[in-house]
């Protein structure tokens, strides 16, 4: 009981820096509904914690709910990971497009003042 | 025939100069892409008479031959030419590559390692890395090619212009041949001497290799 209050606690505060960033406009409206149902349900979890032991061993799980919660957030954060590798890659993808777009422009812009150059000669 | 040679550079100081002089007896024009070199390969480059196209970051071999590419097909070139900055190939053998494609045999011909001609290939590239990277691009790619990772290359421009190099590292190699055989585009493989004086890609940029065409396959 005490380390589920602990726990709550934990999320409470949690919430109330992601509400004291929202009005510090330093995350948009999307990001911090993502967080307060991620948060939200974390407490829930917890607070439910007994009735999620009974649906593993329902499930035909070893262990407890708890170690449930453990495996099922590994999960979340390998796929989150996964998810930034891409778009840190898609990033990447669009640096090179901009590095080509002014190493081009820079060419070209050089061939119309030489060939301008030309012209007044 | 316009011909344009496509050199990516990053600090290659050592060597642009002389490379762009073997290089301009058989070439129209030389791009030299300079890759945000610390040292002076621009400068020598364009000192040495080569357009000069400047990446403010320094962005991978792949990504600076898909600069020169746009560049050449910008200008109108009808030969492309994909050409080391390290003076490891020898300009003497581009007219043997152009060749397959002003007689019409071929849309893009390629440097090959592996056939008549002798390249003296450090023992562990010959033996280990190279067999990997056929492996990996027939298993990837189903291409049955002598010398799958060889930098030097010629295009005419309708094969040029079906190809756009994604993958920014030294990926590029494998990505070029997947998108010829997808493109079924015309190809001819021409012995080409290599002189070695460093040992070039280590053995630990294949897994680097791998993991990008990974990656690239997933993001497209």
């Amino acid at each position: 009981m005490l380390q589920q209050i602990f726990a709550l606690v934990i999320i409470a505060l949690f919430i109330w820096r992601l509400f004291e960033q929202k009005n510090k406009k330093k995350i948009n409206l999307n990001e911090f509904y993502f967080w307060l149902i991620f948060w939200c349900l974390g407490a829930l979890a917890i607070v439910f914690i007994r009735q999620i032991d009974r649906l593993v061993e329902f499930l035909g799980f070893s262990g407890s709910g708890i170690n449930f919660l453990l495996y099922l957030t590994v999960m979340i954060l390998f796929y989150l990971v996964f998810k930034l590798r891409l778009s840190l890659a898609k990033l990447d993808s669009n640096l090179t497009e901009i590095a080509r777009k002014i190493a081009l422009d820079k060419v070209n812009k050089l061939d119309d003042e030489n060939t301008k150059e030309n012209k007044d000669q | 025939m316009k011909k344009i040679c496509i050199i990516p550079a990053y600090n290659e100081a050592e060597h642009i100069t002389e490379v762009i002089s073997r290089v301009r007896p058989f070439v129209d024009e030389i791009v030299v892409v300079d890759d945000c070199s610390s040292d002076d390969t621009a400068q020598l480059a364009q000192a040495a008479g080569a357009t000069v196209l400047k990446h403010p970051i320094n962005r991978g071999q792949g990504a600076a031959l898909q600069t020169g590419n746009d560049y050449a097909l910008l200008k109108n070139a009808d030969i492309i030419i994909h050409f080391d900055a390290d003076n490891q190939f020898c300009a003497e053998e581009i007219p043997d590559l152009i060749l397959p494609i002003t007689s019409g045999r071929a849309q893009v011909a390629l440097g090959s390692r592996f056939l008549t001609k002798k390249s003296k290939l450090p023992a562990s590239k010959k033996n280990i890395i190279m067999p990997l990277a056929r492996l990996v691009n027939r298993l990837f790619f189903n291409i049955k090619l002598s010398d799958p990772q060889s930098g030097f290359r010629v295009f005419s421009k309708e094969a040029a212009q079906k190809i756009e190099i994604k993958n920014d590292g030294m990926a590029h190699c494998s990505e070029i041949l997947h998108q010829l055989f997808k493109n079924k585009l015309k190809i001819e493989e021409v012995p080409i001497t290599v002189v070695y004086h460093e040992f070039g890609q280590k053995f630990s940029s294949g897994f680097k290799i791998i993991k990008d065409l990974l990656i690239r396959k997933i993001i497209k």
